[in-house]
C-alpha cells in the first residue's frame, strides 16, 4: 500500500480500531465494515483462508525471508516440533497422584470431592448447550455457492429474554446467535425466538380446531432494533407500522437529541457503527423488549460452520422448565382455561389430548361452560 | 471455570519466571522447563461435559497478554512459546483458538520484525507455525464482552511487574533525534547571537556552551545507575527466598488477611524482636500482591496479627498459632460440618466480607 493513502486514512483507521471504552466492559464505537477492511489490509490472505497452505511453499518462503540454509530449517523443525511437548505416554484422563501445578492441585481436590457425591452430577442442560454449539462446527455446505467467503466477519449476539415471566427474574435467560457481517438486520430479527411471537389471541372454546393459523408473528409484524441512535424498523410487510414513533415522539417532546430511523431490511451489519459489549434494544409485539449485546466480532475461521444457509446460527438457548398438563402431568400444555367447572384450578393448563377428552363429546360438541385460550409454553423452543 | 483462573496464572507465571531466569529466548530452553514441569498435564483429568473446551479457552486467554507489551521481549517470547505449547497440547477438537485484536496486531508484527532482525529463527518459526496452523481468531477485542464487570477483574488483569522492563522515561525523552534537534537549535541560537553582537557578550552566556554533550552524559549516567541498581536488587533477591516461596508467602498473607479481623494478641518480647527484620519486606509484598486495589496500609491490628502468624508458622508450631488465633481453629472445623459444598478457595474461605 502506498504511503500517501495510509496517511490519508489515518484518522479513519484510528477511530475504527476498537479499543476499550471501559476496561473489560465495552469497546469504543466503530464502523464494522471499515473495521473488517482494516483487518483484511494487514493480513496475508493465506492466514484467513479456508484451506491450508502447502507446506513446501511455506518452507521456501521461510528460507528466503530469513536468508537461511534449508538445513537450518530442518533443524528448526526438529527442535520446535509439537511432538516433544508431551512427556511419554500418559493417560490424559488421569491426574498425577502428587501434582506440582496449582491448576492440577485444584482439579484433583475438585475431582476427589466429586467422587464423594452419590448423585449423578452430569448436567443435562450443559451437555445440551455444548451440543448445540458443537453441532455446526466445521460444517461445509453441500453446494459450493453457499460457502461463506473468506474474510467474512462473524458477529455474536446475546439476546436477553425480557422479564415476561416472573420465574425468569433471577436467571438471565438468553440466546446466542452468530450472524454474518453481510447479513441484513432482518435476518437476525427472524432468528430471535421469543414466545410472545407465538401468542395466540382470542377465545377458542367453541372452535378448538381453528387455532394454529393465528399466531402473533403473522399478525403483528412490526419490530425495531435500536442501535446507536437509530431506530431500524422492519418495513417488509404492508401491515408493518413504525412502532418506534411513540418513543421518538416522547423523546422529541423532552428535548432529547433527534433519533434517526432506517429500514431494517436495507441495512447490513457492515453498515453499522457499534460498540462491542454494549447493550442495544430489540422491540417487537408492541412492547416485548429484549436487550441485545454484541459480545464478539471476528473473521470467519475455517473451523466455523461455513454454510451460509445455516446463518444466523443459534449456538445457545436458555432452557426452560416446561409446564406440564395438570391432568396427565406428561405432555406440554397447549390450552389454558378459565371459568371452567371441570378444572381443578382456575386458570388451568391442559395438553391437547386431555383438553379435548374433558371438554368435548365424541362428536366434538362443547360440554359445559368455560373459556379456552391457546397456551404457548416458554419451553416450546427447547 | 473462573475458579481456575488464579491457579492457571500461578502456573504460567512460574514457567515464565523460570524462562526469564535462563536469560535466553531459545525454544530449547523453554521446552526443557515445559517438560520438567510436565506442563502438558495441565489439561489432564477426568472431564465433565464441555469442561475441557472451556478450560482451553480460559488458559489461552490467561496466557495471551504475556505475548504483548508492556512485557519485555524475552517474556513475550516466553508467552509465544507458551501459547504454542498450550495450543498444541489441548485435548479438544477442533482446537480452541488464540484471540488477537486488531489493536494488538501491530505489536505482533513489530515483534516479528524484531525477532527476524535479531535472527531468532526459532521464535519466527514458532510464530509462523501458529499462523499456518490457523491458531488465531482475528477479533475486535481481546476477550468477548458481556457488559458485566466482575469485581475481581482488576486483580486478575494485573500486570506481573517482574516481567516488565524498569521504566526509562528519561531515556525515552532524550533520543538521538531529539539530541540532534537540540544541537541544531543551539547552533542556530549561537549563530544569531554572533550576528547581533560583533563582540561576544558574557551577559548573554545564559546557556551552557556544551549543552548537548552534557545532556547526553547525564542520561548515560542515570541509565548506568539504574542498571546497576537493578542488578544489585536482583542479586539481593537471589539471596532471599525463592520465587516459589514468596508466592507461597503471598498466599499465606492472603489467608491471614481474611482471618485477621478478630482479636489482638500480645507477642512475647523475644519473638517481637526476632520479627523486626522480616516484617517490612513482607509487608511490601502484602500490599503489592494481596491487596493491589487498596493503597491503604493494613491496619496496625492486621500487621500485628500478621507478625504472629508468620511467627507461628516459622516456629513450626501449628499449636502456637491456634493458641491465639481462635478463628483459625473454627475455620478448619467448619468444612467438616458443611461437607456437601465444595470449597473453591480454602485459604480465603473465612473472609468476613
Ligand atoms: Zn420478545
Ligand atoms: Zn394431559
Amino acid at each position: 500500500m502506498a504511503e500517501g493513502s495510509v496517511l490519508m486514512h489515518e484518522d479513519e483507521q484510528h477511530e475504527n480500531v476498537p479499543a476499550f471504552e471501559f476496561v473489560n466492559v465495552n469497546s469504543t464505537e466503530f464502523h464494522i465494515g471499515t473495521f473488517r477492511d482494516l483487518w483484511l489490509e494487514v493480513l496475508n490472505p493465506e492466514v484467513y483462508s479456508h484451506c491450508a497452505t502447502a507446506p513446501e511453499v511455506e518452507d521456501v518462503e521461510f528460507i528466503e525471508e530469513m536468508g537461511i540454509e534449508p538445513k537450518t530449517l530442518e533443524e528448526l523443525k526438529h527442535i520446535c516440533g509439537a511432538d516433544s511437548l508431551k512427556r511419554g505416554h500418559e493417560d490424559p484422563d488421569s491426574l498425577p497422584s502428587d501434582p506440582h501445578l496449582s491448576t492440577l492441585k485444584l482439579r484433583k481436590r475438585r475431582q476427589d470431592y466429586k467422587e464423594t457425591l452419590t448423585r449423578d452430577t452430569l448436567d443435562r442442560h450443559e451437555v445440551y448447550a455444548n451440543e448445540l454449539e458443537m453441532i455446526s462446527v466445521g460444517k461445509k455446505p453441500e453446494s459450493p455457492g453457499d460457502l461463506i467467503p473468506e474474510g467474512e466477519m462473524v458477529l455474536t449476539f446475546n439476546i436477553m429474554y425480557p422479564v415476561l415471566f416472573q420465574r425468569f427474574k433471577r436467571v438471565r435467560a438468553f440466546q446466542t446467535v452468530h450472524v454474518l457481517g453481510s447479513q441484513r438486520l432482518t435476518e437476525l430479527r427472524d432468528a430471535i425466538c421469543c414466545v410472545s411471537d407465538l401468542q395466540v389471541f382470542g377465545e377458542f372454546s367453541s372452535t378448538p380446531d381453528m387455532v394454529p393459523q393465528f399466531i402473533s408473528k403473522d399478525h403483528y409484524k412490526s419490530a425495531f432494533f435500536f442501535f446507536n441512535g437509530t431506530f431500524f424498523n422492519d418495513t417488509r410487510f404492508p401491515e408493518c407500522r413504525d412502532i418506534s414513533e411513540t418513543t421518538r415522539e416522547w423523546a422529541r417532546s423532552r428535548g432529547f437529541p433527534h433519533f434517526r430511523t432506517a429500514k431494517m431490511e436495507d441495512a447490513s451489519f457492515y453498515d453499522l457503527r457499534m460498540k462491542v459489549g454494549f447493550p442495544y434494544y430489540y422491540t417487537h409485539q408492541g412492547d416485548c423488549e429484549h436487550v441485545l449485546i454484541l459480545t464478539d466480532i471476528r473473521l470467519v475461521h475455517q473451523d466455523d460452520c461455513l454454510d451460509v444457509k445455516l446463518y444466523p446460527l443459534i449456538t445457545h438457548k436458555h432452557r426452560v422448565v416446561t409446564r406440564k398438563c395438570s391432568v396427565c402431568h406428561l405432555y406440554i400444555s397447549r390450552w389454558i382455561t378459565s371459568s371452567d367447572a371441570l378444572a381443578p384450578t382456575d386458570p388451568c393448563l391442559f395438553c391437547d389430548q386431555c383438553f379435548r377428552m374433558f371438554h368435548y363429546d365424541d362428536e366434538g360438541n362443547k360440554l359445559g361452560d368455560f373459556l379456552a385460550y391457546a397456551y404457548v409454553d416458554p419451553g416450546t423452543f427447547n | 471455570m473462573e475458579h481456575f483462573r488464579e491457579p492457571v496464572k500461578t502456573d504460567c507465571e512460574e514457567l515464565l519466571a523460570r524462562f526469564q531466569a535462563t536469560e535466553s529466548v531459545r525454544y530449547e530452553q523453554f521446552l526443557e522447563i515445559w517438560r520438567d514441569m510436565n506442563f502438558s498435564s495441565i489439561y489432564y483429568g477426568k472431564p465433565e461435559p464441555s469442561e475441557r473446551r472451556r478450560f482451553a479457552r480460559l488458559i489461552l486467554s490467561v496466557v495471551s497478554p504475556y505475548f504483548f507489551p508492556p512485557y519485555t521481549f524475552q517474556i513475550r517470547v516466553g508467552g509465544l512459546f507458551l501459547l504454542y505449547g498450550l495450543f498444541n497440547s489441548q485435548l479438544v477438537t477442533p482446537r480452541e483458538k488464540i484471540r488477537v485484536s486488531l489493536k494488538d496486531w501491530k505489536d505482533v508484527m513489530q515483534f516479528q520484525r524484531d525477532a527476524v532482525n535479531a535472527q531468532h529463527y526459532d521464535v519466527v518459526y514458532i510464530f509462523r507455525k501458529l499462523l499456518t496452523d490457523k491458531a488465531f481468531y482475528f477479533t475486535a477485542m481481546p476477550i468477548p464482552l458481556f457488559y458485566r464487570e466482575k469485581k475481581e477483574d482488576g486483580r486478575k488483569m494485573k500486570i506481573c511487574e517482574e516481567f516488565v522492563d524498569p521504566s526509562s522515561r528519561p531515556q525515552e525523552l532524550v533520543t538521538t533525534d531529539m539530541l540532534e534537534e537540540i544541537a541544531n537549535i543551539h547552533e542556530h541560537y549561537e549563530g544569531l547571537k554572533k550576528s547581533v553582537f560583533a563582540e561576544p557578550d558574557p551577559n548573554l552566556d545564559l546557556i551552557q556552551k556544551n549543552l548537548v554533550p552534557k545532556l547526553n552524559g547525564a542520561i548515560l549516567t542515570y541509565s548506568n545507575w539504574q542498571w546497576n541498581r537493578t542488578e544489585s536488587e536482583q542479586q539481593d533477591d537471589e539471596e532471599g527466598p525463592s520465587n516459589q516461596e514468596s508466592s507461597r508467602r503471598a498466599q499465606l498473607l492472603a489467608s491471614i488477611k481474611s482471618r485477621s479481623y478478630g482479636q489482638a494478641v500480645e507477642a512475647s518480647k523475644s519473638r517481637r524482636h526476632r520479627q523486626t527484620q522480616l516484617v517490612p519486606a513482607a509487608e511490601a509484598e502484602f500490599s503489592l500482591k494481596v491487596t493491589p486495589k487498596k493503597k491503604r496500609k493494613p491496619s496496625l491490628k492486621t500487621r500485628t496479627q500478621y507478625r504472629f502468624n508468620t511467627q507461628g508458622n516459622e516456629s513450626e508450631g501449628l499449636n502456637v498459632t491456634r493458641v491465639w488465633c481462635m478463628s483459625a481453629v473454627k475455620e478448619e472445623k467448619a468444612p467438616e460440618k458443611r461437607k456437601k459444598k465444595f470449597n473453591w478457595n480454602p485459604e480465603k474461605s473465612s473472609d468476613p466480607t
